[in-house]
This record gives structure tokens, C-alpha cells and sequence, in this order.
């Protein structure tokens, strides 16, 4: 480890985020408030005025803007940093999927919540799910520290020359957005430090005035397809980046999060519960309760989204003999949760074995460690031969036991 | 004339004496007013400008086509939600890193007037520093001469197409240089092609304003296909919009309006209308009720003219 102890500070998850860009020395930040990623914007705004940081704040009329405005400062070469949740991120899909195929190296905290249709001023995780296919890098946080450097990690990530992509920094809306806990802030000049390698790597392509130069042009048959593979190419590279990205931060600074994926006992478990974001805590803590009775069961946590960690997850996962995988969204469509049907598509991989959809925490619910400890029976079960039920609606389907 | 006036640059001389940033031959039609302004923009404002526009008549030109391009200005093209709004982006990041460069949008009245008209009222209310222009066509005419909220009242148009029911469109054009003229910004104007001296003088007023902030050029820009007109007219029919008052010529810097070429007898808006087949199907009341709206207008901007003196 390199880098001096930081300050702890007790804050909630939206001020962590707001730390951590303000270390990042941004150019242009835009934000537009909603519920509950609000206090970033007004962190970084006090930041602003109290003189601790300099970038350039737009205070948008909307968040279409809030995209557009830091996707073409990114363009034109400076780091940009916007955040939104749910319908805000709805309101700037265009510019969303602009961004990504721009490659605009934006990065962007989402504090997730609830999106389409039902009015729902509460957590969820389906605003990720419906930008899945955007084209953007989307990382999904467990806790306030991991919010804190996973955002650090996400301009590294997003400004890699090789890399040059978006990207979402996501963690739970209500739940880690306004939970206080201890985050351990790191000093100016390790992050400086930890920054600069982008530095002295060549440098991405910028608008400049003056020069026949076009952001955007009209792709034409072949020129279409050629940029998109290559937006593809950078996806498929950006897993293994962050691995190492993150392998760097954790010797750097002493914190380390497993890069695409983050594995707890699994390797010598025979089922596997698959969880994300905050969820995942809790599942750690169902896990060990159950090894206690004797049940051989690990967690994996995925933190990558966008690209999907196939490789290490069918690693992890392969020769297991059931997976039980909790959603905080719907695979509209397929009535399962997205990621259990993501992994189910790596059954080539994984082999055939029983795989239980759990749908849980939707709209504020919690995600009790009950709940999981039930996951794991159930999917242990079903590694026994038992008839198990594919796809569970958890707060409708066990509300007798809450 | 004075020796300052003297060294301003002519309008022949920015037609003889200026690179054209664009290619002799352009997807624009001909007699496109579009193309005449686009033409026109670099050799005033220099060619070290960077373009911001999106999907409309001019991206047909401007956007290129793969790594082709027809023009040689640095432009960025976005959604027709995005342009006041990345615009404010570049001129942003540009200004903190030090650089002057004039930040121009360019855009149809679809984008400037309907689907992009809340990031470039946020845009004019942040005071960015940046220039929109926009070219006012009234209405769709790249995606097939639909209406937009710049349409004039009776003109028909392939969403208001007159028929047994129908009179054209039932409903006024929103008066979009106003609107920008009352968020107070250092600088707006209108201007048209057939008044060449007064547009050049215009966009250089508008550069010289954007070390304050945000200026807007509204330019009358008459579209042979969507309004159905002979295009060796198109000069004519910007003429006879400023001498029927239908689109008249004024500035406004910072609240304070001024007409900058006052028409001393204007003429019937027939004058303009009978050029144009989009309102040929009007009829005697109809066109009442235009000149109506014409001298209505007219007079609200002279008062406005007056009482901010």
C-alpha cells in the first residue's frame, strides 16, 4: 500500500460519491435534481462554494441536458461527472445512448430507483436494467466506501485510452443514497497519483475549433458497422480493465473489490447465490449463518453489469450444482429477474443445473437476510433432486412469513 | 462615410475575398436559403468556429458521412434535444481551459422552436456564452415539410394540409425571437438573406457579445420544396417577407429593442403570400385574419421598440 490513511468521515452514500469526484479534479459537472440522488449535486455545489473545487457547474433544466452538456465537454476533452436516478435517467436516454456511441468517457453515479409505469418514489434496480443495452460500462456497489472508490476507479476506467466509454457508477437509491457509514476519504494527491497514468497515455481525439474535425457523423453502411463493433471491441475490453484497474487501486490504496465480480466462499461450495448491490451484504451474512448448519453455500456479488462478466461468472459458477439468483428488477417480458436470466445464457458454460429466479426488494422492500437464508434452502434443496419452482415473487409470494 | 465604416468589410468581400469552408457541390436543393446562411456564417464569423447542429436540413450537409464531410468547420452534431445544451458543454469546458473559440448552434426552427426549445431557453437563462442561430424554414421541411410552432397560420403543410376540412394550420406561429429577447441576453436578432449587409453586421455583433453570453439570430430562411415556390425567387420571397412586415428586421441588446430597418409603407401580406403556393388555397377572410396577426405583431414590437428606448 502506498497511499497515507485517509480521513474517515461518517456520510451517506450521495456525499461519498460527491468526495470522491470532487478528487478527481472534474472540468464540467451538470446536475438536476430528483429523489434521492439530489445531495450530490447540492455537495458538490457547496464544494464549489467553498472554494475546495473549481470545475464548471451547469445547473441544468432537465436532466436531457444534464447528459448532453457533460457527453460534449467529455468530446471536446475535459472529465465530466453528471448523476441522476430513475425517471431522470429515462429523461436523458437519447443523450445516453449518444454518449456511448460519441464515446464520450462520461462518468455517472445513478443512485437507483424504481422506473417505468407505477409512480414509485423508491429503490429498485430497474433503471439499470432499462439502459442496459446503451452501450454504457454499468457498475453496481455493495456499500458507501465502495460508492466512494469505485468512482475513482470509474474515470480511470472510463478515460482509458484503450477504453473510451461510459460509464455508470450504480448503488441502491434510499438505501446506500442516504445510509450513513464510515468512509475512509483518501488524500488529494493519491488520487492525483492513482489518476495519472491517463497522463501519460495518448491522448483521446478532441473537438477543436479551427480543424475539419466532426463529432457524430452520418455511419454509412460499412462505417455504421465498423463503429459499432469497435464500441463492442471496448466493452469486451473494459471487463478485464477493470480487473485490473481494480488490482492497482487495492495496492494502492488497500481497498479491493474483486474488479468484475467479487466471490465469498464459493470455492468450495456446491450451490451459489448470486446477488448485487446492497442486497449483497446481507447475503454474506445469510451465507455464513448457513454454513454454520452445515449447507455448502457461496455468494457471488456482481459489480459489473455492462459488459457482462461471462468469463469469470462461468468460472465461478461452473460445476455447481444449483444457483439461486436475487433480482431488485423485472426481465419484463421473460417474468424473471434480468440477471438470473443473463446467467441462464451462460448455461453452455455453467452447465445444466437447477437455476432459481428470486424477485425481491422491489420499491423500497427489503431484501432480509430471512429472505435469503429461505434462497438458500430452497436452492439447496433443488441441488438435491427436490421439484422447485423456477421464478419466486418473494413479498407476494411469502408475505406470511414476514 | 467614416473612416472606421470604411474598414468594416463589405458584404461583396466577404463573397470574393473569403474561403468557403463548404464544397462546391452540396446535397442542399437549389435555392436553399439554408445554404446560402450556412455559407454565409464562416466568412463573418471566421472559419475557427466550432458547429453545433443536429438531424435537419443542414445535418444532410453539415454531419458528413462517415469519415467524409463536405464542409471543413469542426462541428458536433447531437439529437435535436441536445444542441443549446452541448453547446453549453464545449463553451464551458473551452472557456475554463482558456480558449475564445465562438461556440455557434445552428438549427432548423423544429429544433430551436419546439423539441429543443427548453435547453435553449435554459441556456439563454444560464446567460452561456454561446451563439444559436437559427434558420427559420417554419416547419419540418427535411423530414417532409411538416408543421412545427413556427408555421404561420393558414399554411399548409403535409400535417396541416388544407382539404374540404381543413384551412391549413388553425393556429399562429410562436414568435421564438421574442420569447428569446425577453430572457434578457446581451443579444437578439432577426435577420434574412435578402438583407445581406444586415445579417453580416448582425453576426458580428453576436460574436462580439459572446465574451457577455448568450445571443440569438433568428433568419428567415424560405424553403423552396416546402413552400412551393419557384427557386429563382427565394431572395425575393426574404424581401417581400420584410417589406409586408411579415418578418421584420430588428435587435435587441439587452432588453432594449430596436427595428433595424423600418418599412415606411408596408405592403399587403398578399405581396408575400401569392409567391407561395403553401397558402394558395387561402381565401379573402383568411388572409384578413393573416394581415391581422402581420400588423399586430408589428405594432406590439414597435411599442416594445418605444418603451425600452
Amino acid at each position: 500500500m502506498q497511499a497515507k490513511k485517509g480521513q474517515i468521515k461518517v456520510i451517506t452514500g450521495n456525499a461519498a460519491a460527491a468526495y470522491a469526484v470532487m478528487l478527481c479534479r472534474p472540468d464540467v459537472i451538470t446536475s438536476y435534481p430528483i429523489t434521492p440522488m439530489s445531495e450530490v449535486a447540492e455537495q458538490l455545489s457547496s464544494f464549489r462554494a467553498d472554494g475546495l473545487m473549481d470545475a464548471e457547474m451547469v445547473e441544468v433544466e432537465g436532466e436531457n441536458s444534464a447528459m448532453n452538456v457533460v457527453a460534449a465537454a467529455s468530446i471536446t476533452g475535459g472529465r465530466v461527472f453528471t448523476a441522476t436516478s430513475s425517471w431522470g435517467l429515462a429523461f436523458m436516454y437519447d443523450a445516453v445512448q449518444q454518449a456511448a456511441g460519441f464515446r464520450a468517457p462520461v462518468v455517472m453515479a445513478i443512485a437507483n430507483r424504481e422506473t417505468p409505469g407505477i409512480l414509485a418514489v423508491s429503490g429498485g434496480q430497474q433503471d439499470i436494467i432499462s439502459t442496459r443495452d446503451t452501450g454504457w460500462i454499468q457498475i453496481i456497489v455493495e456499500n458507501c466506501q465502495e460508492i466512494f472508490d469505485t468512482l475513482i476507479m470509474a474515470f480511470r476506467l472510463a478515460e482509458d485510452f484503450d477504453i473510451q466509454l461510459p460509464v455508470m457508477v450504480n448503488y441502491d437509491g434510499f438505501y446506500l443514497s442516504y445510509l450513513s457509514e464510515a468512509v475512509e476519504i483518501s488524500n488529494q494527491e493519491d488520487v492525483d497519483k492513482f489518476l495519472e497514468p491517463l497522463k501519460t497515455q495518448p491522448q483521446r481525439q478532441k473537438l477543436v475549433g479551427g480543424q475539419p474535425l466532426g463529432a457524430g457523423s452520418h455511419g454509412i453502411d460499412l462505417g455504421f458497422v465498423e463503429q459499432r463493433y469497435k464500441h463492442c471491441l471496448a466493452l469486451e475490453r473494459s471487463a478485464v480493465k477493470l480487473d485490473e484497474i481494480d488490482n492497482e487501486f487495492g495496492d494502492h490504496f488497500g481497498r479491493r473489490y474483486s474488479g468484475q465480480i467479487d466471490e465469498y466462499r464459493t470455492e468450495d461450495a456446491e450451490i451459489v447465490i448470486v446477488a448485487s448491490g446492497s442486497a449483497a451484504g446481507t447475503a454474506r451474512t445469510a451465507v455464513d449463518a448457513k454454513r454454520e448448519q452445515g449447507i455448502k453455500v457461496g455468494l457471488v456479488k456482481i459489480r459489473l453489469f455492462r459488459p457482462f462478466p461471462q468469463k469469470r461468472l462461468a468460472q465461478a459458477l461452473k460445476g455447481k450444482k444449483a444457483i439461486g439468483v436475487i433480482d431488485r428488477s423485472i426481465n419484463f417480458g421473460w417474468n424473471c429477474g434480468p440477471m438470473y436470466s443473463e446467467i441462464r445464457a451462460l448455461s453452455p458454460e455453467i452447465g445444466i443445473v437447477p437455476m432459481l429466479s428470486y424477485i425481491d426488494g422491489l420499491a423500497n422492500l427489503d431484501i432480509t437476510r430471512k429472505n435469503i437464508e429461505k434462497i438458500i434452502d430452497e436452492t439447496n434443496n433443488a441441488a438435491k433432486g427436490e421439484r422447485y419452482q423456477e421464478v419466486t415473487w418473494i413479498p407476494l409470494e411469502w408475505q406470511e412469513e414476514k | 462615410m467614416t473612416q472606421e465604416a470604411k474598414k468594416q468589410p463589405r458584404v461583396f468581400n466577404y463573397f470574393t475575398e473569403k474561403d468557403d469552408q463548404f464544397s462546391g457541390g452540396v446535397a442542399w436543393c437549389a435555392g436553399c436559403m439554408l445554404e446560402l446562411t450556412a455559407r454565409f456564417i464562416p466568412k463573418v464569423l471566421g472559419k475557427d468556429i466550432i458547429l453545433v447542429g443536429c438531424p435537419s436540413c443542414s445535418a444532410t450537409v453539415l454531419y458528413g458521412q462517415n469519415i467524409g464531410s463536405w464542409h471543413k468547420l469542426a462541428y458536433y452534431s447531437c439529437l435535436m434535444t441536445g444542441v443549446a445544451s452541448s453547446a453549453t458543454g464545449i463553451a464551458r469546458y473551452l472557456r475554463r481551459t482558456g480558449k475564445e473559440t465562438p461556440v455557434v448552434c445552428f438549427t432548423g426552427d423544429g429544433c430551436a422552436a419546439d423539441i429543443g426549445f427548453q435547453p435553449l431557453s435554459g441556456a439563454a437563462e444560464r446567460n452561456e456564452h454561446i451563439l444559436y442561430i437559427c434558420y427559420d424554414n417554419e416547419g419540418y421541411m427535411n423530414t417532409g415539410y411538416q408543421r412545427s410552432s413556427t408555421t404561420p397560420l393558414g399554411a399548409s403543410t403535409s400535417t396541416t394540409p388544407f382539404g374540404s376540412a381543413s384551412q391549413g394550420k388553425p393556429t399562429q406561429a410562436k414568435n421564438v425571437p421574442l420569447l428569446m429577447a425577453m430572457h434578457n441576453v446581451p443579444y437578439v436578432a432577426t435577420a434574412t438573406l435578402s438583407n445581406l449587409e444586415d445579417l453580416a453586421k448582425k453576426l458580428l455583433k453576436a460574436k462580439s457579445k459572446l465574451s457577455e453570453g448568450f445571443s440569438y439570430l433568428h433568419i428567415f430562411a424560405p424553403c423552396v420544396m416546402g413552400w412551393r415556390f419557384d427557386s429563382s425567387l427565394s431572395i425575393e420571397v426574404c424581401r417581400k417577407a420584410v417589406s409586408t412586415n411579415y418578418f421584420p428586421l430588428w435587435e435587441a441588446e439587452a432588453g432594449k429593442f430596436r427595428l433595424t430597418q423600418e418599412v415606411s409603407n408596408p405592403k399587403p401580406v398578399q405581396e408575400l403570400t401569392k409567391l407561395l403556393r403553401k397558402f394558395s388555397h387561402l381565401k379573402e377572410p383568411d388572409l384578413r385574419e393573416l394581415q391581422q396577426t402581420v400588423d399586430a405583431r408589428y405594432k406590439f414590437l414597435k411599442g416594445l421598440c418605444e418603451i425600452s428606448k
